[in-house]
């Protein structure tokens, strides 16, 4: 809220600048997000003395004055006001003068007379909307003087976030006020030894409702549930008309037009108490109101001209003839105050927070009124804030009080918290000597007691916020000043802190592919659904945002995939060959409450585009899916999994579909001993990289990382270092398109039992005929003896011929 | 006479060694000269038969020309074996650029969140970890923050939009959201544990605000959480102090200021004194001196009772930093939507 550091001052007696409030209310109150100085410099406009006035020659309608600006200048000034007479005071906009509302003064001929400066009125004076003529000033005012000088408008604005739980007092000038003085050093002796303590000159807390009761008013609440208080006071013989020019100010300061001098009033009050008001028009409404909910579908038309469809949960005041106002929102068309109103009929209200909050959010209604109302307000302060606004309305607008009606069942009273001394620096660590915590106390409206070793806080009824023990330590720590609080080490058991162990894996695994030539991105967890179905997961039933801040983002991710293929494209406009990955969460629905969340890896390398004439030298080897697949052992083994091996795509797997996937270059990950694959590596479909606009291909590889976390062996076993020697003997053989080598390897495996130490491909050249021809180095021994050759013979042909007889291949001798 | 011989032999040998052009010949002219079947070793060997006085002069002077020879011989050795191996054919320019070798980056978020992570595991927290969707209840009830509390206003929240149809026994009657702040981490590992307990928990949480070069829809906290019987708001200052000089390796000044948040009781908001200029004030500090670093406070009662704990028994500390914010002012880095941005010439700095 905006508040008038004039108005302030003036409250709390401070001495201090805006500036050193701002600074006192931040480190102890409220953040204070900015201070602005307002009231128009005026630079250019002087006031002048209209000398004398004739008729324009060529128009009826405007008048030629010559006016003394002071130092014998006298200007000519062509004026089309009516109300201007010769020695009038007037402010005077000179040649050059930027206007506050927004156009320069320029020397003019104005129907064929020059006219040099301008007559001001309000309006255009930035002040108000009044344009019915020009503003006059007092004659005493000095000729030449600065207009700034004279109309003394100046203040700053302090804009101060009030946060939620003091939205029910704090956002008044009074309570700021009150925060001010309590933080204000001494005014007198014996309040020298505190930080802070004052107490406030003017007692608003004693403001009390004369008993007057009004004759021709009824008020009637229906539950007592929606509107715990209504006052409603009967002003009669009322002008209205334009406020005072000090109240305007101070309403603008603080953000508000100024209207007339009724609705200036109420808002007025409102901005020093915090109490909305509503003032109907007494003929129009008459003798009656009532409090209640609206029936489904009543309508209303609101001040602003908007008609409303009204449910059954919505407040309204109604009268005899229907719905009113929309209570604590905004008030109906035709009740409320007009220039011709001589009676009102004044509504100072309390209404339950929660119904008018729903009701203006179903509505779209956020006015001053209901961001109050929608917060828990004190019913006590009604009372308080009827009796400023009846007072002031005496005097600006001639009105009589001719008495009130009070509806107010069930009276709030002060509670008492309880608060044990000790507990105060125990929680805050500090010593707070007991004069002070109750001095910050009584200077905050609360009642003081002291018994024995706890404190009786008899609670004002307009602090909501303070129940419990540790709210008034809140208040005496803030108010004494955090800085007071010394560093202490908190004295603990040493011990020794739980591992995470999910955490130090992935760590551990970001530090390896970091080795390997992979970066680390960070996406978004959401997608667009055009993103899911690019990646062929269309089908796939993902959460959605319920109000996503685009479409781009309104999926829950079910795959890192769609997200880093983005970054593929993004990335290929400044780099042709690179390594990324991301570890992150995936949220998979699965009939629970909460969906099941996956981390994922997914790393993706996209190898330098090749010419279609590499890409045809490219058939096996030095394919894109091979350096994944390198990459994938590596890191694999470096988290102790060595017995994997990989498989053509079987299933499709819901997470993901093959169609994502190349096809013919791209296999599952699977664990020695089971059918299930903890991974998958492969290039991605080249329909699917079209869509995503990528004209590379793009390998990948994707592991669940609890699996992995599962499958990897921190604790390797040491195998004993071989003492008898190995030989290499080296095979060739021509096999079938169909034949995989891991088939060959299972075979040569097999056939050589726990002589064949490792098998190498060495050579692979794939023929015209659809066949191809493949080398192996096979490499013998046994841990306990050195093989004979007798042994190896036996062992080579043994594999020859299981491999020529299992799989159809020629051996090449 | 004998002399003369061993003179004469040391002429040849020496003009001989002078000549040569290859180590073989070395090899060949060194058994000629020292070898066993050689003149030299012959003179060597008849010393025996001479008289004291000869066997000493001749004896000496054989001694030094065989050093003398020997000498040669491995200077020979030495030169011929330097000229065997043509450098000069091999040069290279040291100059020229070397292959690149494919580096990877940790990304800024990670790096800062384990710097994070070995000072307080260092300091003894355990760290923990929650779900990133959660229930209406961990993000918001459970945290003293009622259905139409006003205080569920201060974060704009992404909700999930119901799916009734994803739920088969249509269970999914609690509303669930992209959790606003890690907090929920400090439920769920209390309804776990009981006290004396420290934790901290880096995570991602989600915010519906439109992004800005300070705002973004998704970032990263950490929740820290101390709880015993007797831990102050002075015991906040002190490990904050600690986990800051450590982190910004310079002396970091806490200042704490009044804030509100439903589940702490009393609440603040968090700064350090501006290390740019020293808490004189700068444009890094927007001229304040201070920067504001987020939320922390005392746990409220309140949520202590809701995960079960009797009221008042403990007492505890908690807060919230953004992750981001650190990173952005440990590298200096201008504009937050560069962190989800995937782009490597951003993540290729770190």
């Amino acid at each position: 809220m905006k508040y008038s550091y004039n108005w302030l001052k003036e409250l709390s007696d401070t001495k201090k600048t805006a500036t050193e409030i701002a600074k006192l209310i931040t480190l102890h109150s409220f953040e204070v997000e900015s201070v602005e100085k307002v009231g128009s410099a005026f630079e250019g406009i002087v006031v002048g003395e209209i000398l004398e006035i004739s008729k324009h020659p060529n128009a009826d309608k405007l008048q030629l004055t010559k006016v003394s600006i002071g130092n014998d200048e006298i200007l000519d000034i062509v004026c089309g006001a009516k109300n201007i007479a010769v020695g009038d005071h007037i402010p005077v906009a000179t040649v050059g003068t930027k206007m506050p509302v927004g156009f320069e003064i320029k020397e003019a001929e104005i129907r064929g007379e020059k006219s040099f400066g301008m007559l001001c009125a309000l309006d255009e004076l930035g002040l108000g909307t009044d344009h019915s003529g020009i503003l006059q000033l007092d004659k005493k005012t000095e000729i030449g003087a600065t207009f700034a000088s004279v109309i003394n408008n100046s203040d700053e604005v302090l804009d101060i976030k009030v946060l939620p739980d003091r939205a029910h007092d704090a956002v008044s000038h009074v309570a700021m006020a009150r925060e001010i003085v309590a933080l204000e050093p001494a005014r007198n002796a014996s309040h020298s030894d505190a930080g802070g303590g004052g107490e406030m000159d003017y007692d608003y807390d004693g403001l009390v409702l004369e008993n007057k009761k009004a004759k021709n008013l009824k008020v009637k609440i229906e539950n007592n549930s929606l509107c715990k208080r209504y006052i409603g006071a009967v002003l009669s013989g009322v002008q209205v008309k334009a406020s005072p020019d000090w109240m305007k100010a101070r309403l603008e300061a603080c953000g508000l037009n100024a209207i007339n001098n009724v609705v200036d009033a109420t808002n007025y009050v409102m901005l020093e108490l915090g109490q909305p008001f509503h003032s109907f028009d007494g003929d129009v409404i008459g003798n009656e109101i009532i409090v209640r909910t609206a029936k489904k579908d009543e309508e209303l038309v609101l001040l602003d001209d908007s008609k409303i469809k009204l449910t059954n949960d919505d407040i309204v005041i109604a009268g005899k003839n229907g719905v009113l106002a929309l209570a604590g929102i905004m008030g109906g068309k035709n009740s409320g105050i007009s220039n011709e109103t001589k009676n009102i009929i004044l509504e100072a209200a309390n209404f339950k927070p929660l119904s008018i909050r729903k009701t203006r959010s179903r509505l779209g209604l956020f006015t001053d009124a209901s961001s109050r109302f929608e917060k828990e307000l004190d019913p006590n302060l009604a009372e308080k804030a009827m009796v400023r606004v009846i007072e002031i309305l005496e005097h600006t607008a001639n009105a009589t009080f001719e008495g009130m009606v009070d509806e107010y069942q069930e009276k709030i009273k002060p509670w008492t918290v309880e608060l044990s001394l000790a507990y105060v620096d125990k929680l805050l660590g500090v010593a707070v000597p007991l004069k002070i915590s109750e001095k910050i106390l009584t200077s905050l409206g609360v009642k003081v007691k002291i018994k024995k070793d706890v404190i009786l806080a008899e609670i004002p009824t307009f602090r909501i916020d303070l129940k419990s023990q540790e709210d008034l330590i809140e208040e005496i720590g803030r108010i004494y000043g955090y800085d007071k609080i010394e560093n202490v080490p908190p004295s603990v058991a040493v011990t020794a802190a739980r591992q995470n162990e999910s955490r130090i894996f992935e760590r551990a695994l970001k530090n390896i592919l970091i080795g390997q030539g992979f970066s680390e991105v960070y996406n978004y967890s959401f997608y667009s659904a055009k993103d899911a179905e690019f990646a062929e997961l269309g089908e796939v039933k993902h959460l959605e945002l319920e109000m996503p801040m685009s479409p781009e983002q309104s999926q829950l991710r079910v795959s890192l995939i769609p997200n880093l293929l983005k970054n593929v494209k993004e990335n290929l406009k400044n780099f042709n060959e690179f390594n990324i990955f991301e570890i992150g969460k995936v949220y998979w629905p699965n009939g629970e409450v909460l969906p099941e969340e996956k981390s994922m890896l997914v790393g993706a390398m996209v190898l330098k585009k090749k010419s279609a004439k590499e890409e045809k030298m490219d058939k096996r080897h030095e394919s894109g899916f091979f350096e994944a697949k390198a990459a994938v052992n590596n890191f694999l083994a470096q988290l102790g999994i060595v017995d994997h091996y990989y498989d053509t795509f079987g299933g499709v797997p819901i997470e993901t579909p093959l169609a994502l996937w190349h096809q013919s270059r791209a296999g599952e990950i699977k664990i020695q001993g089971s059918e299930k694959s903890f991974g998958y590596v492969g290039e991605i479909s080249p329909l699917v990289l079209e869509d995503f606009d990528i004209n590379t291909r793009v390998v990948m590889f994707e592991f669940d990382m609890d699996k992995l976390s599962q499958i990897s062996d921190d604790e390797r076993e040491f195998t004993p270092i071989r003492k008898h020697p190995v030989v290499t003997r080296d095979i060739s053989l021509l096999a079938q398109k169909n034949v995989r080598i891991d088939e060959i390897l299972m075979v040569i495996q097999s056939a050589g039992k726990d002589l064949v130490q490792d098998v190498d491909l060495f050579d692979a050249i794939d023929f015209a005929d659809d066949t191809s021809s493949f080398a192996f180095h096979i490499i013998l021994g046994a841990q306990e003896r050195t093989l004979t050759g007798k042994e190896i013979d036996d062992v080579m042909f043994a594999i020859t011929n299981k491999l020529e007889k299992d799989l159809d291949v020629k051996m090449r001798r | 006479m004998l002399e003369q011989k061993i003179a004469q032999i040391k002429k040849e040998a020496l003009a001989e060694i002078a000549a040569v052009e290859s180590l073989g010949v070395v090899g060949e002219l060194r058994v000629k000269y020292l070898g066993r079947k050689s003149e030299f070793t012959g003179i060597l060997k008849s010393l025996k038969d001479m008289s004291e006085d000869e066997r000493k002069t001749i004896g000496q002077l054989a001694n030094l020309i065989k050093t003398e020879i020997e000498t040669a011989f491995v200077e020979k050795e030495k030169e011929l074996k330097e000229k065997s191996f043509d450098f000069a054919a091999e040069k290279i320019d040291v100059t020229m650029p070397a292959k690149k070798l494919q580096r990877g980056h940790l990304h800024p978020l990670s790096r800062i969140q384990y710097e994070i992570e070995d000072i307080f595991t260092s300091m003894g927290f355990e760290i923990a970890d929650g779900p990133e969707v959660e229930t209406e209840f961990y993000n918001f009830d459970a945290l003293n923050i009622p259905k139409d509390h006003p205080a569920r206003d201060m974060q704009d929240t992404f909700w999930i939009k119901n799916n009734e149809q994803l739920t088969a026994d249509n269970k999914q009657q609690e509303k669930i959201v992209m959790r606003t702040q890690t907090s929920d981490v400090q439920i769920r590992f209390m309804e776990k544990h009981t006290p004396p307990f420290r934790i901290i928990a880096p995570g991602r949480v989600f915010r519906r605000e439109s992004t800005d070069t300070t705002h973004d829809h998704t970032f990263h906290q950490f929740e820290a959480l101390m709880v015993g019987e007797d831990i102050t708001v002075g015991n906040l200052k002190f490990v904050a102090e600690q986990f800051f000089s450590k982190f910004f390796k310079a002396d970091v000044e806490i200042r704490l200021r009044p804030s509100y948040f439903p589940f702490t009781e009393p609440s603040f908001e968090f700064d350090i004194n501006c290390l740019v200029c020293g808490g004189k004030g700068c444009s890094s500090c927007k001229w304040a001196g201070w920067l504001e670093l987020g939320g922390a406070g005392i746990v409220n009662q309140n949520v202590f009772e809701a995960v079960g704990y009797p009221r008042n028994k403990y007492q505890g500390f908690a807060w919230g930093f953004g992750l981001e914010r650190l990173a952005m002012m440990k590298y200096k880095i201008d504009d937050v939507r560069l962190f989800h941005s995937g782009d490597l010439r951003f993540v290729k700095q770190f």
